[in-house]
């Protein structure tokens, strides 16, 4: 990464970072966006805690989303498993297919509002990413590589976690990104069935057509996506670089 | 000793290896030989076991395979395929270590391991263990996946066309490296290759292989002079044959008593080295001297001819 790229990613770290604790700071900007003596800056809740739940609430559910779609990656490419491939591929596909939106709305009589049907919706909105990519990465593996491993006495438990996982990572840590990035920005609907998040302040902004909140709201989730986006893009290098590769990953 | 009996292995309908036995004793390189499709490698993989044989054993010093855990046999047969299959996450040192890591050895002995086979291979250790295989020249990469199979002190080592991904002119190299290192671990190897140059280089026992079936199982010097079939005998290559023959002869067996002029020849080279110095000198005879430089006797373009025409 070059030096101006670095420096502009501080930047918008820091600017990211006093906005949500300070937003009052910001009213100047927002001030001529306003009509009607409107409010410049969203008042009805701290915007330091929306980000925080609504970090909290991407962060549970993509890690929930990669402790089942990497499982079930790895239990398709075993010999075990691999007749239920087509199976998981399927499921896996309808958790996309369906709209985040209808997911949140058949939820909801089930489990009432709040969290849980964002949370939900998420889960299976990332799946598919992370169950690709965990495919992808394990599949890439050299059949050379794997030879070797076993020919070496290497035992199947062995070749998985010594070899399979370490070289499949920086295309699984692809798949994990994406998820995240869907993520960060679908959960913003979320706040429509009373999830804290930054959908609210977006909402709150439609409602009382009020373009100065729906903007910061906005703001805020892109520039979170934006950072978190390139931190685990530099994960996923590192992670590739040690591979010889330079740059490892299906997006 | 590994003894080879009856080994057969099948998918389906068609036979990829029928029948096979042979032995190769302690300290041997036996190089098995024959087009692609023979079943060459099949059969060197039933010896670890990657291939589960339908029938015939498989006795490494008199144990059954068969009655050894599969990974614990493995730990205890050094194995080198082409491309070698080195762990590009791992470094040179790191993929040495994989089976004494596996055998759970304490780190100051996995150390010193590492070392003295880097040693051994004439890889610095300082600049090469740190790298990554994708930093690595071919036959740096041929030495490490060769090194990595004899980090655990094998007995016997298998070889599936471990030189195969090499260019020419290293390969020759990595041939005679290996020769010297195997006479100096007294290491067991079978080797398999579709090069019948590299089989007559290495082999001290050569078995040819045809469409699943062992044809013959002889020293280099039987298989050119008694080819069981004519398949053999199409391998081996009738041209080269006399060739071949003289370069198993050392000058010491044809050398005959005399001065003659010249840079001297030692008497363990081969005839065909000899034969190869006399015509590019443009000479008739030249002088033999051991190792000191005291002339010993001489060798003869005659000499040699009557001794290439006696071994046919």
């Amino acid at each position: 990464m070059s030096t101006r790229a670095v420096i502009l990613r501080v930047a918008a770290l820091l600017l990211l970072l006093v906005f949500v604790t300070a937003p009052q700071l910001f009213a100047f900007a927002f001030a001529p966006l306003t009509a009607n003596d409107a409010p410049a800056i969203y008042n009805q809740g701290s915007l330091l805690a929306l980000t925080l739940s609504h970090l909290r609430i991407v962060a549970l559910a993509t890690l929930a989303s990669t402790i089942l779609a990497v499982a079930l990656g790895i239990f398709v490419t075993r010999p075990a498993g691999r007749e239920f491939l087509p199976l998981s591929r399927s499921l896996v596909n309808i958790g996309q297919t369906f709209p985040p939106i209808a997911v949140l709305a058949i939820a909801v009589p089930l489990v009432g509002f709040g969290d849980k049907p964002t949370f939900i919706a998420l889960f299976l909105y990332g799946l598919l990413p992370i169950f690709e990519n965990t495919l992808a990465g394990l599949s890439e593996v050299s059949p050379r590589t794997l030879e070797a491993a076993k020919g070496m006495g290497m035992n199947a438990r062995q070749r998985l976690w010594q070899v399979e996982l370490p070289l499949a990572l920086p295309v699984m840590l692809a798949g994990i990104r994406l998820s995240v990035i869907i993520s960060l920005g679908t959960a913003t609907i979320g706040s429509t069935v009373a999830a804290k998040g930054l959908g609210e302040v977006i909402i709150a902004g439609l409602q009382s057509n009020n373009v100065a909140f729906i903007l910061q709201g906005g703001l805020v989730v892109a520039l979170l996506a934006i950072l978190i986006n390139d931190g685990l893009g530099l994960a996923e290098r590192v992670a590739a670089r040690r591979l010889g590769r330079p740059m490892g990953g299906l997006a | 000793m590994i003894e080879i009996e009856h080994l057969s292995k099948r998918y389906g309908e068609t036979a990829v290896v029928d029948d096979v036995s042979f032995t190769v004793d302690e300290g041997e390189i036996a190089v098995v030989v024959g087009t692609s499709g023979a079943g060459k490698s099949t059969l060197l993989r039933m010896i670890n076991r990657l291939v589960v044989p339908d029938e015939g054993r498989v006795l490494i010093d008199g144990q059954d395979t068969a009655t050894i855990p599969e990974d614990e046999l493995r730990h205890r047969i050094g194995y080198v395929i082409q491309g070698y299959g080195l762990f590009p996450h791992r470094t040179v040192a790191e993929n040495i270590a994989t089976v004494p890591r596996l055998l759970g050895w304490d780190r100051r002995r996995i150390a010193a391991r590492v070392e003295e086979l880097l040693d051994l291979f004439q890889l610095d250790a300082s600049e090469f263990a740190r790298k990554f295989p994708h930093q690595l020249s071919g036959g740096q990469q041929q030495r490490v996946g060769v090194a990595r199979a004899l980090a655990a002190k094998p007995a016997l080592l298998l070889m599936d066309e471990p030189f195969g991904s090499l260019d020419p002119v290293i390969r020759g190299k990595a041939q005679d490296d290996l020769l010297a290192i195997q006479r100096r671990l007294g290491t067991t190897i079978v080797l398999v290759t579709h090069d019948m140059n590299e089989a007559f280089h290495l082999g001290s026992r050569i078995a040819v292989m045809d469409q699943a079936r062992l044809l013959q199982y002889a020293t280099p010097a039987d298989l050119l002079t008694h080819p069981a079939e004519p398949f053999v005998e199409q391998l081996v290559g009738t041209a080269e044959r006399p060739f071949r023959l003289l370069s198993f002869v050392t000058v010491r067996d044809a050398m005959e008593p005399g001065p003659a002029d010249g840079e001297p020849l030692l008497p363990t080279a081969s005839l065909r080295e000899a034969l190869a110095q006399l015509i590019w000198r443009g000479r008739t005879t030249l002088p033999v001297a051991d190792a000191s430089g005291a002339p010993v006797g001489r060798i003869s373009v005659e000499g040699i001819l009557a001794h290439g025409r006696s071994l046919s």
